[in-house]
């Protein structure tokens, strides 16, 4: 709930910096302060660059949210080839993507063409999660900290409800 | 004569139509030869004008109440087209006393010619192809009426009336020619699927099409007379960039986004009325305007006409949809005229006229996106989801399993699949799968892509069209 939060709140600051960026360069156009309205008017056009790009994250943000799967305290993204990077953040799996913080990764949102989840796998520990287009594929770990088999069967049953793939359950 | 090919049918029928609007645009709906034959004769043109629009629009919107079969259509037409040659032929002589009736006349006749119409562009033009027929028309027609114009307001008026009146009389001919055919046994089965009648669908559309044609009205009273110096250019290109862009609609692939183009349509249409009023009154400046704001009328035009063309199907009687159409189509030139004569008798600067103008272009405009959706939707849901809504359930799981999808449908999308088929909205989706409004749009755009179409209607028509049960 708290990587809703920031992200609609950062969402909220830049609408604000917008409006006012604006309504001040309106005001100092009708006073005639050209130099000050240009400086307000990059300020609005930037402001309205980084407000676009919040609201698409925030609404991706939302489906998210909105179609979660599982919620975990933790996860480990790796791309194959690279190093792998830890990440400590609440993390929600979800029909859609998964959440890591204020990061989407996202997958079914763009057609098939887009990326796609193609892989899930689930051990006593941990959930792998493999996702991407033809040019590069994800994977993402995570803790999920479920004690029962019939809760791992039961999100795995959820997953393939939503997303079409079976999820491949070991070592229970 | 009932051995012609229906292709050749078709082609009688655009060439017969077209040569009858051409005599329409060039002199009896505020054609160059009939302004520049009163202009001639010093007569006051609004009242003329004015009572010729009514009369078409009164034609128009009446045909289909006693045409009600392709032989009466046949009739309609020859015997309309007949009356509005007789009632032209006062127009070669200084009799003005006659003018005022012979526009009555003629205008309502060919009013009703053109309602008639509906039945050929019905029976002769195959289903998704009435646009490229549309466009045919319209480009032709406005290809004669430009030669009608360019002799009319460079050599003689009476010469270019001589040339209107010969469009009529092959009009005649062609239409003369066209065979008479049984009732199409697709078009029967299409409207016995539906649920009632397309009232709503076709109030919508007239609707829209009044909407957007008070633009062209307003133009003819705003922007054309700043031009009216530029003689000799007007008359050849005035249609010029109309007919370019009913070309380019006509020939893009079928699925090419024209709803992309409607708002490029829209923007053309703005950025006509702000050069208006920025630029001054010379010939690169009328070329811009002109240019901008007849090329944005080529992309609406087509893209109503077809849309109704497309309706016919749906109808009982295709000269009553026609007229109705265009007869919402003439009431939004009236209304236009008379918005455009309004702004301008205030005796305005022209940049502020412009700026009313571009108001209410503004207005209207806003307007349009939503119930351009709103249309589509109707329009192409209501006969497909009648006709699967009449069917089992397995029957319904047929056709769903007939289609090939790029990629297998999840459960979830099923679900919503299903719903959409089904005719629920995206809201009544939501609440009965219990999921957000939000996420059944994304679930029905991942459908679109697996099945390789981009719209609801896309999606229906692609799976019905695969139908193999009922």
């Amino acid at each position: 709930m708290m990587q809703m939060k920031l992200i609609r709140k950062r969402h909220n600051e830049y609408v604000l910096l917008f409006t006012a960026s604006i309504c001040l360069a309106v005001w100092l156009g009708a006073t005639f302060m050209l130099e000050a309205v240009f400086a307000f008017g990059a300020i609005s056009l930037i402001s309205l660059v980084l407000l676009v790009r919040q609201s698409r994250l925030l609404n991706d943000a939302t489906l998210i949210w909105d179609n979660r799967i599982l919620a975990v305290p933790s996860a480990l993204i790796s791309i194959p080839d690279r190093q792998m990077k830890k990440d400590t953040e609440e993390t929600v799996v979800s029909t859609f993507g998964v959440l890591i913080g204020s990061r989407i990764y996202r997958w079914g949102l763009d057609g098939v063409h887009g990326v796609r989840l193609s892989a899930v796998q689930i051990d006593k520990e941990r959930m792998y999660l493999t996702f991407g287009d033809k040019d590069q594929t994800m994977r993402v770990e995570l803790l999920h900290g479920m004690l029962h088999k019939q809760t791992v069967v039961e999100s795995a049953q959820k997953l393939w409800h939503e997303t079409g793939v079976q999820a491949e359950i070991s070592d229970w | 004569m009932n051995g012609l090919k229906p292709f050749n049918a078709r082609r009688l029928s655009v060439a017969g139509f077209s040569f009858l609007f051409a005599y329409i645009l060039s002199f009896q709906f505020e054609g160059q030869v009939l302004y520049s034959l009163l202009d001639l004769r010093g007569t006051d043109a609004g009242h003329y004008i004015l009572t010729a629009i009514i009369a078409h629009f009164v034609g128009l919107f009446t045909c289909g109440l006693f045409v009600k079969s392709q032989a009466a259509a046949k009739s309609m037409m020859l015997g309309g087209m007949g009356l509005c040659l007789a009632a032209t032929v006062p127009f070669f002589f200084p009799l003005p006393a006659l003018w005022m009736g012979g526009l009555i006349v003629s205008g309502y006749f060919s009013g009703c010619a053109v309602a008639a119409w509906g039945f050929f562009l019905r029976a002769y033009t195959p289903k998704n192809e009435r646009i490229k027929s549309c466009a045919d028309v319209l480009i032709y027609s406005n290809l004669l009426m430009i030669a009608v114009n360019v002799v009319a307001m460079n050599r003689s008026t009476f010469f270019g009336l001589g040339l209107s009146v010969l469009c009529l009389v092959i009009g005649m001919v062609f239409i003369w020619m066209l065979p008479l055919e049984k009732e199409n046994e697709q078009n029967k089965s299409i409207k016995n699927k539906t649920h009632g009648g397309i009232k709503n669908q076709l109030i919508l559309l007239c609707l829209f099409v009044f909407i957007i044609t008070i633009n062209s009205g307003l133009m003819y009273q705003v922007i054309n007379p700043a031009f009216e110096h530029l003689t000799g250019l007007v008359s050849w290109y005035w249609a010029a960039p109309y007919i370019v862009a009913l070309a380019i609609m006509r020939n893009l692939p079928m699925k090419a986004k024209r709803s992309r183009i409607l708002y490029m349509g829209m923007a053309m249409i703005m950025g006509a009325f702000i050069s208006f009023m920025l630029l001054g009154r010379n010939t690169s400046d009328y070329l811009i305007v002109d240019t901008l704001m007849l090329g944005a009328c080529g992309i609406f035009d087509l893209f109503w006409w077809s849309i109704l063309g497309e309706m016919l199907d749906y109808s009982d009687n295709p000269a009553h949809t026609f007229g109705m159409g265009l007869s919402a189509n003439v009431f939004g030139v009236l209304c236009g005229g008379v918005l455009g004569m309004a702004v301008t008798s205030m005796g305005l600067p022209g940049a502020e006229v412009a700026v009313i103008a571009l108001t209410v272009v503004c207005v209207t405009l806003v307007m349009l996106p939503p119930l351009n959706h709103q249309l589509v939707l109707l329009l192409k849901s209501h006969a497909y989801l009648a006709a699967y809504d009449n069917m089992s359930q397995s029957q319904q799981t047929d056709i769903v399993r007939q289609v090939k999808t790029l990629e297998p449908l999840t459960v979830r999308e099923q679900e919503v699949l299903q719903l959409i088929l089904s005719g629920k909205s995206n809201r009544e989706i939501a609440g009965a799968l219990f999921i957000s409004e939000n996420t059944v749009k994304t679930h029905a755009r991942s459908i679109f892509s697996k099945y390789d179409v981009s719209s609801r209607a896309e999606l229906i028509s692609t799976l019905l069209k695969n139908q193999t049960v009922g």
